[in-house]
């Protein structure tokens, strides 16, 4: 199925961080305040769904959720409130949410932020302005985007794109499209002319879904219910039997013991 | 009641007290106040020592249930009652633990009604919730046995429940083996983050062994201490056969888990003296190989000396692993350290305390032990003679007794409301930034290397052309400055007559005030409004209804006259300032908001009116910030350092 994504290319960014406003806007996420936890680190936090990060050498890279193909954090939430849509992005509904925070503790990217400021708090993160795209419209962010360093269109279209430019420009180039495998594809991609290793939680990741690696230990309970109840019944009913026959026993040595005397 | 139970039972409501007032800051001002977690650490203490360890501690109950009732071992029936009390306990502190750590508590039913089985947390938290029922039924004989439950419909329930003993034994025991294992596969989901040596695709298997060797020496642990607490005999009789068992299963555990390290090519990295092999080291020496070996000795678990000390071993050590597992080898990738905060503590020692006295009640009224234990309590510390400063030979035994609790319990609360950090009593304070104002160097303009526009960097050796003044906007002093060419805008706007275009002309005898002295905080308003120089300027009360001219009106700042009512000349017609909106009476917004909303709108402004001349770049943040010729001085960011650090391989 042919689900939407955004490229950005890192090296048509100036860093002007139109994204970011627009992102504010669109969401209605107030204005930015300096929180306790938020501002030592990478600048992502309840009230900013995406950020740029500046790199050595005049490089801005935005950092935003990923839209896993597979995302780790919609297989760990236990209520589903974390939902991957079948137009690809990954939403979030705070309705269903209790707050366990496993999503965050899940994400390969470390992308969920909580406000842990509220005493009612949730989960905030990129949901590529799903609400815009059901109308047909672009996420605000690729809407801002002055340069074009940031588009929005569907997954083949931007993989297309991404490596057609870096057919062009063979020199230019990181000869790699972020997100084309990592973790089993993402619905965010990158082309860049440095290395995106540091976006994620270790530089090189592998194509695995998350999702799979919880799986392979879920899919053995059934046989762990019926393995683990039948042990226990048969260890039960032999040694009860046994000592019956014990009991039995001595009950039969005990009166032939009693007959001879 | 004897001396060392007085005692035990005195800090223990000293516990419950402090917990009762942390509770209520936690409730009302959220965790981010009452926590050291944070976006880079969103499980802490809470989930380590809660809910790992305490589910892990708690396996003593399905332990002993399936040495009595499936293996048919009979003699250790005593332990029984105790480890079914002790582990219902664990599991109901562990559910009201996870009250305070989830940030929608009231929520927690939710899995029942949106099930999403492809969590293991989903799995976790039916098989915990499950298992307490579980729980509930194998203790309810002993409540029910009670004189109180005499009606007809308890004797019924009573029948039915140990009649249906042994289903609910291996259910529990079934329950049990999936969740203990399940609280291991939960990591499965995160292998970039725990680290390699903790990080196992048979995580689940070495929870459960574990959970095995740990349930055994916390019914040692239990036995010993209700030994010591309560005086009933220490059966060391049956407490070496546990001690026996558990060094095969804690014997078992090293095997495994070493044997996983090695078929995974990384058990070299336990010994190369990092921090992590260190921890690895010494974790799975108090854990299982030290304990292990010496409960091999008969002569080790004979003794109580012996027993005891293998058993805390054992009981710290797992622990250790699940703090471990949770917190210290999870790598938080921004690099942001967490430490838990008292309070955090206060709770998860206020839960156990609270569970603590709920056991010591249903030991002292419902039969719990065996009557032949029992049969030498109350010998332990009551010989004393007479004591002159002891509190309880003052009164009754009977009052002195909830006298003593009641006077611990309100002072540890009241001593904890002081001990309260600010921010857990009136919610989190937003944090001041003050702002410092600008300073002015000497800098040149130059065109923009990327072509179009210019720009204007500090002067120095290399520049070249006739130096300007710029002034140096960085109201923070975080390092991310624009540089801003007063001069040229004066020139741009009008000359003498242009200064009120930008700036209000509100203080006394000013034309040109400078931005920071009222919007003095880079984030938050700050209130600039002097009721008591008004109050000297328009005699006294008599001036009241100058501006609160509404009299159905309470007066506020809100029903009173805008300021510019008064005051016309402070704002000039030509001015490009927002007007301040109604609400903001008084207020003068964050400096940062300040300067964006002046710059921006001008300079959009100006696009506008001259398109020719602006071009459609002139109003975008670059155009003012992020200057490439000076990036040093414009600084990376408060994140650069900490991102270049874990970007190494």
């Amino acid at each position: 199925m042919n689900t939407v994504a955004i490229l950005t290319d890192i090296t048509k960014c100036t860093g002007c961080e139109s994204c970011v406003s627009a992102c504010r806007v669109e969401n209605q996420l107030g204005p930015d305040k300096a929180q306790r936890q938020s501002h030592a680190i990478d600048d992502l936090s309840s009230t900013r769904h995406t950020t740029i990060l500046r790199r050595p050498g005049d490089h801005f890279v935005r950092q935003q959720c990923r839209h896993c193909t597979e995302p780790a954090c919609v297989s760990a939430c236990l209520v589903g409130a974390m939902q991957k849509t079948p137009e690809g992005p990954v939403v979030y509904d705070k309705k269903k949410c209790m707050g366990c925070r496993y999503c965050m503790v899940a994400c390969p990217y470390g992308i969920p932020r909580y406000d842990w400021d509220k005493a009612i708090p949730y989960v905030h993160k990129c949901t590529m302005c799903y609400q815009r795209i059901n109308d047909d419209k672009m996420p605000a962010c690729t809407i801002a985007c002055p340069e074009k360093a940031t588009i929005f269109g569907t997954r083949d279209e931007m993989l297309k794109i991404a490596r057609q430019r870096l057919k062009d420009s063979p020199n230019k180039y990181v000869q790699k499209i972020y997100g084309e495998t990592e973790v089993g594809g993402t619905n965010v991609l990158y082309i860049s002319d440095i290395p995106l290793d540091f976006l994620g939680c270790k530089p090189d990741m592998g194509d695995t879904a998350m999702p799979e690696l919880t799986w392979a230990a879920l899919s053995k309970v059934p046989p762990v219910i019926l393995g683990m109840g039948g042990l226990m019944s048969g260890i039960y009913w032999i040694i009860g039997r046994r000592m019956k026959m014990q009991e039995l026993e001595a009950a039969v040595v005990t009166s032939g013991s009693e007959e001879k005397e | 009641m004897n001396q060392r139970l007085r005692i035990v039972k005195t800090i223990l409501w000293g516990l419950v007290g402090v917990l009762g007032v942390v509770t209520i800051a936690r409730f009302i001002n959220g965790l981010g106040p009452t926590t050291g977690l944070s976006d880079a650490a969103p499980w802490g203490f809470w989930i380590a020592f809660d809910v790992m360890a305490g589910v892990a501690l708690a396996a003593g109950g399905f332990v002993l249930v399936a040495t009595v009732y499936i293996f048919g071992l009979e003699r250790y029936r005593p332990f029984v009652r105790p480890a079914i009390l002790t582990a219902f306990l664990g599991y109901a502190a562990v559910a009201t633990g996870l009250l305070y750590d989830l940030g929608l508590p009231w929520n927690i039913w939710h899995p029942m009604i949106f099930p999403q089985h492809h969590s293991v947390l989903f799995e976790v938290a039916m098989c915990v919730m499950l298992y307490l029922t579980v729980l509930a039924l194998e203790f309810a004989p002993v409540v029910l046995e009670h004189g109180w439950f005499g009606h007809p419909l308890f004797r019924t329930v009573l029948g039915l429940v140990k009649r249906f003993t042994i289903v609910l034994v291996i259910a529990g025991i079934v329950l049990s083996t999936l969740h203990q294992s399940s609280l291991g596969s939960l990591f499965l989901i995160a292998p970039f983050r725990l680290h390699a040596l903790w990080y196992s695709p048979v995580i689940y298997v070495l929870f459960f062994i574990s959970a095995i060797g740990l349930g055994l020496m916390t019914v040692a642990m239990e036995s010993l201490i209700s030994g010591w607490l309560l005086g009933h005999k220490i059966r060391t009789d049956l407490l070496s056969g546990l001690g026996k068992a558990a060094s095969f299963v804690l014997g078992l555990y090293c095997i495994v888990r070493l044997g996983d390290l090695a078929v995974r090519g990384v058990l070299g990295s336990a010994f190369n003296g990092s921090w992590h092999a260190t921890l690895f080291l010494f974790e799975i020496c108090i854990c299982a190989l030290v304990p292990a070996i010496l409960l091999s000795m008969r002569r080790v678990r004979t003794s109580i000396t012996g027993l005891t000390i293998c058993s805390s071993m054992t009981i710290i050590g797992m622990i250790l692993n699940r703090f471990s597992v949770c917190i210290l080898a999870f790598d938080r990738p921004l690099a942001m350290s967490y430490f838990p905060t008292w309070i955090e503590l206060a709770v998860s020692l206020g839960i156990v305390a609270g569970a603590a006295l709920i056991f010591l009640f249903f030991v002292e009224n419902l039969k719990v032990y065996s009557e032949e234990d029992e049969s030498d309590a109350h010998s332990v510390g009551t010989s004393s003679g007479f004591n002159p400063g002891a509190f309880h030979d003052l009164m009754p035994e009977s009052v002195a007794g909830p006298r003593r609790y009641s006077l611990v319990l309100v002072a540890a609360a009241s001593m904890a409301v002081f001990l309260l950090p600010d921010a857990a009593v009136l919610g989190e304070q937003s944090v001041s930034t003050p702002v410092l104002g600008v300073r002015t160097v000497e800098g040149v303009k130059v065109k923009d290397s990327n072509g179009g526009g210019v720009e204007f960097m500090l002067a120095s050796a290399q520049t070249k052309g006739k130096s300007i003044p710029l002034m140096m906007i960085d109201g923070n002093r975080d390092g991310r400055l624009v540089f801003f060419p007063h001069e040229n805008h004066v020139k741009e706007l009008g000359n003498d007559n242009s200064c009120q275009q930008c700036h209000h002309q509100n203080m006394p005898f000013d034309k040109n005030t400078s931005c920071f002295q009222c919007h003095s905080d880079m984030y938050e308003a700050s209130d600039i409004f002097s009721h008591d120089s008004h109050i000297k300027h328009m005699e006294g009360n008599e001036g009241c209804v100058k501006c609160h001219d509404d009299p159905t009106q309470v007066k506020s700042r809100q029903t009173a006259k805008a300021c510019q009512q008064c005051h016309s000349d402070m704002i000039a017609a030509d001015t490009f300032r927002a007007r301040p909106a109604k609400a903001l009476v008084g207020m003068a917004t964050g400096y940062m908001n300040a300067m964006h909303g002046l710059c921006i709108d001008c300079h959009e402004r100006k696009i506008k009116e001259k398109p020719g001349e602006y071009s459609a770049n002139f109003a975008r943040c670059d155009t003012c910030h992020g200057d490439p010729a000076n990036a040093d001085l414009h600084g990376a960011g408060p994140y650069s350092l900490q991102l270049v650090k874990s970007a190494k391989p």
